[in-house]
């Protein structure tokens, strides 16, 4: 197989690797959507917080002494995302609760509000700087010729695909199966009509804020161990490249949000490994304004029907 | 009275007020103003300088302080972005102070010096390297470090005589120190013959650079410049370690920070960084770094040592009586000024005169060793 192979390889690699962790921030804004038409703006935040919840166990579990990997992936990924959740619960209760019903760009304005508070927040408690993460899982694989190029896969990039692929079906099962899913999807569907018919409407949106606040975790998680640095920013650009998954995919449906990821992803990485990385942003912001002029509503949405 | 003409006379009492108040305090202090990063992501930069400023401050006022007046540090944050340091210079211009300490970062030196230029507002600043801010006439606009166009010609220099790659790779952060000295880099290569295969932007605030480090793998570059600061490089060290990309990486004093290390890890051994001269070292010093260390901080950071000097430029100017930022200004450019860099003088742009920069070698555990 020719080098030329190997690097259309590696850039695919690449492009999904970052595009499934596009694709777990995507899931938040796209169900807070789907279920209540508002863009929760303060959802990159949601997964920073994801990140630094998961520093803060792994660096006390090292000061305890734990060192088994296992161990300190499960305490970081379920604490992580407990204190996520709460974080995403509390959210809502605050900041959008009050405000529903009112006009559709109020609470627009309390989730940006909302953003800046975190942000500030997370800086004045812990700091501007960037705090640097123990890599875990190190080593990976080499495919390909030892004397050229060859294509590299590290051990984290597969947890990264498993995690996320596990995540997505059990969050597909929870929706399409259960009973809890069943009433998301019909407040999706109306949810006045919900109401009536004796659903909790306020319970359906709470699980919803913290089953996006637990998909962010998740990808706090896998992404600070990946990367290693961590700092109180990092939200909003994630944030902003994964709305723009979930708009691209079709925002209120949740393959299109995995699809929009994974497209964003590896446009970013084909662009920049043929083109130039500094027109990378440019390409696949271009690619959303394409897909939007002859698909207005994105690649999976469905066309919205006003509800009279 | 209608509306208009309330609102109009509670702000001129209130400015009014102000104004009162910026006297009060002229007659027995003297106001400097310390602008950078107090918070955002190159915050350490702006610690560096402001722990120079302070003591230098501290130990001027504990000497007698300016013919019979103290100094006293007024911190200004703004956070290397070029709109707050516009809105950092009003607030100073407000504020009724005379003298910058600052800023920091290049991209925001420069929008602020517009403004204290019109104000008649002296400007020194400890660590802004890009060429344009002088280049541009001002009368009261200086600095105690070297421009990006000598850094630049250092490292190229160093790269052809020593390092001797094969194919090399210079990166930017796309933004005005970045690319300047990128640029600078790239220009000094390609006047000795080096190949420079691969000249690519990429964006402050990324995290995965993994598509322009498989792009350099592929094009088998063994040397990589990059222009910008320590966050994006110790990422690149970091991700390039992962993928296996076999290259000398060098760059500017901005990535020149113990934090690369801790982002980088063992991926940072090895490393190049055009640097000021370790001042900390020189025993003259040492009274200085005592007096820091005692406050608990550290004194090791370049900025710490040109942002003393420019306190001190300022200070021996005023002690002559030349207290208008005009005459001071005037005064600076005639005149060699005693600092713990040594005898600076300045030209008539107001940058120094033979500023020399060294290439060191970085460590994993954050330490720098000179190579020439």
């Amino acid at each position: 197989m020719s080098e030329q192979f190997y690097y259309f390889l590696q850039q695919i690699l690449n492009g999904v690797t970052i595009g499934s962790t596009y694709a777990l921030i995507a899931i938040g804004y796209t169900m807070v959507y789907g279920i209540i038409g508002m863009i929760n703006f303060a959802h990159g935040e949601v997964y920073m917080i994801g990140s630094y919840a998961a520093f803060f166990v792994l660096a006390g579990l090292a000061m305890l002494g734990i060192d088994s990997l296992v161990l300190l992936l499960i305490a970081a990924f379920a604490l992580s995302i407990m204190i996520t959740s709460a974080y995403g619960w509390s959210i809502e209760r605050v900041a959008y609760r009050p405000l529903r019903g009112g006009n559709r760009l109020i609470p627009l304005i309390s989730a940006i509000g909302m953003s800046i508070f975190l942000q500030n927040f997370v800086r004045l408690a812990q700091g501007s700087r960037d705090i640097a993460m123990p890599s875990l899982i190190t080593g990976g694989w080499t495919i390909g010729p030892a004397d050229a190029f060859n294509v590299t896969l590290s051990y984290m990039q597969v947890v990264i695909f498993v995690v996320t692929f596990i995540s997505m079906t059990v969050l597909t099962a929870f929706i399409s199966k259960s009973k809890m899913g069943r009433a998301c999807r019909a407040c999706a569907e109306d949810i006045g009509m919900a109401n009536l018919l004796g659903i909790n409407t306020n319970k359906v949106i709470s699980i919803t804020f913290v089953i996006g606040a637990a998909l962010a975790a998740v990808a706090g998680v896998l992404l600070s161990m990946y990367y290693g640095v961590i700092n109180p920013y990092l939200g909003f650009m994630a944030g902003l490249k994964a709305f723009t998954a979930a708009v691209l995919g079709g925002i209120g449906s949740i393959p299109g949000a995995v699809l929009g990821g994974l497209i964003l992803g590896i446009t970013e990485a084909i662009t920049a490994g043929y083109f130039s990385s500094e027109y990378k942003d440019v390409v696949s912001f271009g690619l959303l304004c394409f897909v939007l002029l002859f698909m207005p509503t994105g690649i999976l949405g469905k066309p919205e029907v006003e509800k009279v | 009275m209608n509306k208009w003409t309330k609102t109009a006379a509670g702000v001129a009492v209130s400015i009014a007020l102000l104004g009162s108040s910026a006297l009060a305090n002229a007659a027995d202090t003297i106001k400097i103003a310390m602008a950078g990063p107090v918070t955002g992501p190159v915050a350490q930069y702006g610690d560096m300088q402001f722990t120079g400023g302070n003591a230098a401050i501290e130990m001027i006022n504990k000497a007698g302080g300016i013919n019979g007046k103290q100094l006293e540090a007024v911190i200004y944050d703004d956070a290397c972005d070029p709109k707050q340091a516009v809105a950092v210079a009003n607030k100073i211009v407000n504020d009724g102070a005379q003298y910058v300490l600052g800023h920091l970062c290049s991209s925001a030196t420069q929008p602020a010096s517009d403004i204290y230029e019109d104000e008649g507002i002296l400007l020194i600043t400890a660590a802004s390297t890009s060429p344009e801010i002088t280049g541009r006439g001002y009368e009261l606009v200086f600095r105690t470090i070297g421009l990006d166009s000598d850094q630049g010609p250092t490292a190229a220099k160093y790269i052809v005589e020593h390092v001797k790659p094969k194919k090399v790779a210079v990166i930017h952060d796309k933004q005005q120190y970045g690319e300047g000295i990128a640029s600078s880099v790239k220009v000094g290569l390609e006047a000795a013959n080096v190949p420079v295969v691969a000249f690519e932007g990429i964006t402050a605030g990324d995290k995965d650079f993994s598509a322009i480090i498989a792009k350099l793998k592929k094009l088998d570059v063994d040397f990589v410049y990059y222009g910008g600061y320590h966050p994006e490089l110790g990422l690149l060290l970091r991700q390039s370690k992962e993928k296996g990309l076999d290259a000398t990486f060098m760059g500017p004093e901005g990535v020149g920070n113990k934090d690369i290390s801790s982002i980088a890890g063992e991926a940072s051994e090895g490393l190049l960084v055009t640097l000021p001269k370790k001042y900390d070292l020189d025993p003259a010093n040492k009274a200085v770094v005592d007096h820091i260390v005692a406050k608990g901080e550290d004194a090791t950071g370049p900025f710490v040592w040109t942002g003393y000097a420019a306190i001190q430029a300022m200070a021996q100017g005023m002690k002559a009586g030349k207290e208008d930022p005009f005459e001071l200004a005037e005064y600076l450019r005639g005149n060699v000024a005693k600092t713990v860099m040594g005898d600076l003088q300045w030209d008539s742009k107001g940058d120094l005169k033979g500023f020399e920069f060294g290439v060191f070698t970085w460590h994993k555990d954050g330490t720098s060793t000179q190579n020439q």
